[in-house]
């Protein structure tokens, strides 16, 4: 056997005991991808991260084909934009409890320490860390919160909220006795009518205006700029937009509750309200997710009948496309390098850094055109393609 | 230990008198008492004015002594016959390692009284004692007068020997050349042979 044989024996064999480099083709909000975006989508990526640094509200949608990546987006600008707060939601998971679902996920994402932080520097704006003689913290946690209502009673809207908000921050900083119940409510724990008397408040964070609220100061307060990555935008104008005339109707709920509205398209118009509400939170920026042109339209459409004057908060969408025969190629290199530099096999570097071994140019081509260059196509037929090596 | 000299605004014993207004964190020390004050004002031909600061002390009331925390503007008009006995103004970077100390909320079980009362006092004629009374507790606002010095702390805690350990200090006192130093200490231990006394602040008395 020549040596370089012997060196390609070894990597298949080392490919039958680890396993196939390729294995996810979807990707999540929740599980980390470390391989970033191939260099031609660097500068999409620079568009957005241009945008984001220039503009303060807004919403920019991005319109991809189903597995183009759009999931994988979210990853490449969290990596670039780690002096950002970026966090992703689908409108699967917090389609019901909007807010709630939001703040669980910035708190999960900022971590628990910058937001004592925030409790913390909230508290001394409101005099709590006055020196009475030069020296001493006399914190008379009624003069605080008086000094905070004063403050935000302009500033928010709903009163029961301010003073559950205002009493939870200033229990949480100026009453060690109750600081715990004050942080479970704080970080979104559901609580009864007993502990909320406890703490003299009206609701815990399920009330979508405690949590709208909190949201707000979260944001507000950070020392980091928020973005807010929706995933599956489309998903709420496929649930409001009402069937076409000549889809077959198999069952009408109306049949049986008669003309109310649905309540999966009610609460999906609620969501679009909510979304909206977002703009009232400064500074925070809001990217999403779509399928097609239609999608944005449909949702241009939707938020100018809910209030013209907000129409200027959607920006105009910017599209990724399929890879080209390049990418893929580069795609490819790079999953396996970063497979080997996994596993420790430092070989691969000195043996194949200019080869395609196990798979050759003919066969990335061929990956490419039955793909269409479909990110999530060609991941699929990679994988396909190297289980059948493996089992071979 | 870090120390600092040039925050001292007034030591007849020196010869220091920095003139202007100042405001921040001062302590003065003022016959056997102390007084705390955010501001002290020091000029030739008005003398010195300390406006709203707190003195802290023990007084004799028939047979006994009594501590006591009592608001007060303060006014020497003579700069050279002044009871005062120096001023300081605390380094702001000393102020800060004291806050954090005080907001750990690491020792929330803490005793907080509500008015001004005497722990200990050396005195020779009437001796005040009750570290044995507060063995194992947590004391919030000691504020010690020993030989050379004062003792700010966050909170004070009595020992299995009966001697004092505060926390989250402050000191001011006279080195061996007789230079007012500064300092911040997370911890001390002091023998109580060497205090003079240790008063705790009543938080309703430090409330304006």
């Amino acid at each position: 056997m020549l040596l370089f044989e012997y060196k390609e024996q070894k990597l298949l064999n080392l490919l039958k005991f680890t396993g196939s480099p390729f294995k996810r083709f979807v990707s999540t909000g929740e599980i980390e991808e470390n391989i970033d975006l191939i260099s031609s989508r660097q500068d999409f990526l620079k568009t957005i991260v241009k945008i984001i640094e220039e503009n303060e509200n807004f919403i920019l949608p991005v319109i991809a084909d189903v597995g183009v990546g759009k999931t994988h987006l979210y990853w490449a600008l969290k990596h670039e934009m780690f002096f950002y707060n970026i966090v992703y939601i689908s409108l699967e998971n917090v389609y019901r409890k909007f807010f709630y679902n939001t703040y669980s996920e910035f708190i999960e994402n900022m971590g628990v320490e910058v937001f004592r932080s925030i409790a913390n520097k909230l508290c001394n704006e409101w005099g709590a860390l006055e020196r009475t003689f030069g020296f001493f913290h006399v914190a008379d946690i009624e003069k605080v919160r008086k000094v905070a209502f004063e403050r935000w009673t302009s500033k928010y809207e709903d009163s029961t909220a301010i003073h559950d908000v205002i009493y939870a921050i200033t229990t949480h900083q100026l009453d060690p006795y109750k600081k715990v119940d004050a942080e479970r409510w704080l970080l979104g724990e559901l609580m009864g009518i007993r502990e909320l008397s406890r703490l003299n408040l009206m609701h815990d964070l399920r009330e979508k205006k405690n949590s709208f609220m909190m949201l707000k100061v979260l944001i507000e307060n950070s020392n980091k700029r928020s973005v807010l990555f929706i995933d599956d935008f489309e998903k709420i104008i496929s649930i409001i937009k009402p069937l076409d005339e000549e889809t077959e109707e198999v069952f009408d709920p109306s049949w049986l509750y008669g003309d109310k509205t649905p309540s999966e398209k009610s609460s999906a118009e609620k969501t679009l309200d909510k979304i909206l509400q977002l703009h009232k939170i400064k500074g925070l920026r809001i990217v999403i997710t779509l399928k097609s042109q239609e999608f944005y339209e449909e949702i241009k459409k939707k938020i100018e009948e809910r209030n013209k004057g907000l129409s200027f908060l959607l920006k105009e969408p910017i599209h990724l496309s399929n890879f080209t025969e390049e990418d893929v190629f580069q795609f490819y290199k790079e999953n396996l390098e970063s497979f080997f530099r996994h596993i420790n096999y430092i070989e691969y570097f000195d043996n194949f850094q200019n080869s395609y071994f196990p798979l050759n140019e003919s066969n990335l081509k061929y990956i490419f055109k039955h793909s269409d260059g479909n990110p999530r196509e060609v991941i699929k037929l990679l994988t396909k393609v190297f289980n059948k090596i493996i089992l071979s | 230990m870090r120390t600092s000299t040039s925050f001292v605004l007034f030591d007849p014993f020196k010869d220091i008198k920095a003139q202007g207004e100042f405001t921040g964190s001062i302590i003065s020390k003022y016959q056997d008492k102390i007084i705390f004050s955010d501001n002290l004002k020091i000029s030739d031909s008005t003398g010195i004015t300390i406006s709203q600061g707190l003195l802290v002390g023990f007084e004799e009331n028939i047979d006994k002594m009594i501590a006591f925390s009592k608001k007060s503007d303060f006014c020497w008009e003579n700069l050279k016959d002044t009871s005062l006995e120096y001023s300081v103004l605390i380094p702001e970077e000393a102020m800060e390692e004291y806050e954090k100390g005080q907001f750990s909320n690491d020792f929330p079980f803490t005793l907080n009284l509500l008015h001004t009362a005497g722990l200990l006092l050396n005195n020779y004629k009437l001796k005040i004692d009750h570290l044995d009374f507060f063995k194992g507790e947590i004391l919030k606002n000691p504020v010690s007068l020993i030989r050379d010095g004062i003792i700010v702390a966050d909170r004070v805690v009595i020992d299995h020997n009966g001697d004092p350990v505060f926390y989250d200090c402050l000191i001011v006192g006279r080195d061996k050349t007789e230079e007012l130093n500064i300092s911040y200490e997370p911890i001390i231990n002091v023998d109580d042979k060497a205090l003079e006394f240790i008063i705790i602040l009543g938080i309703e008395e430090l409330k304006t």
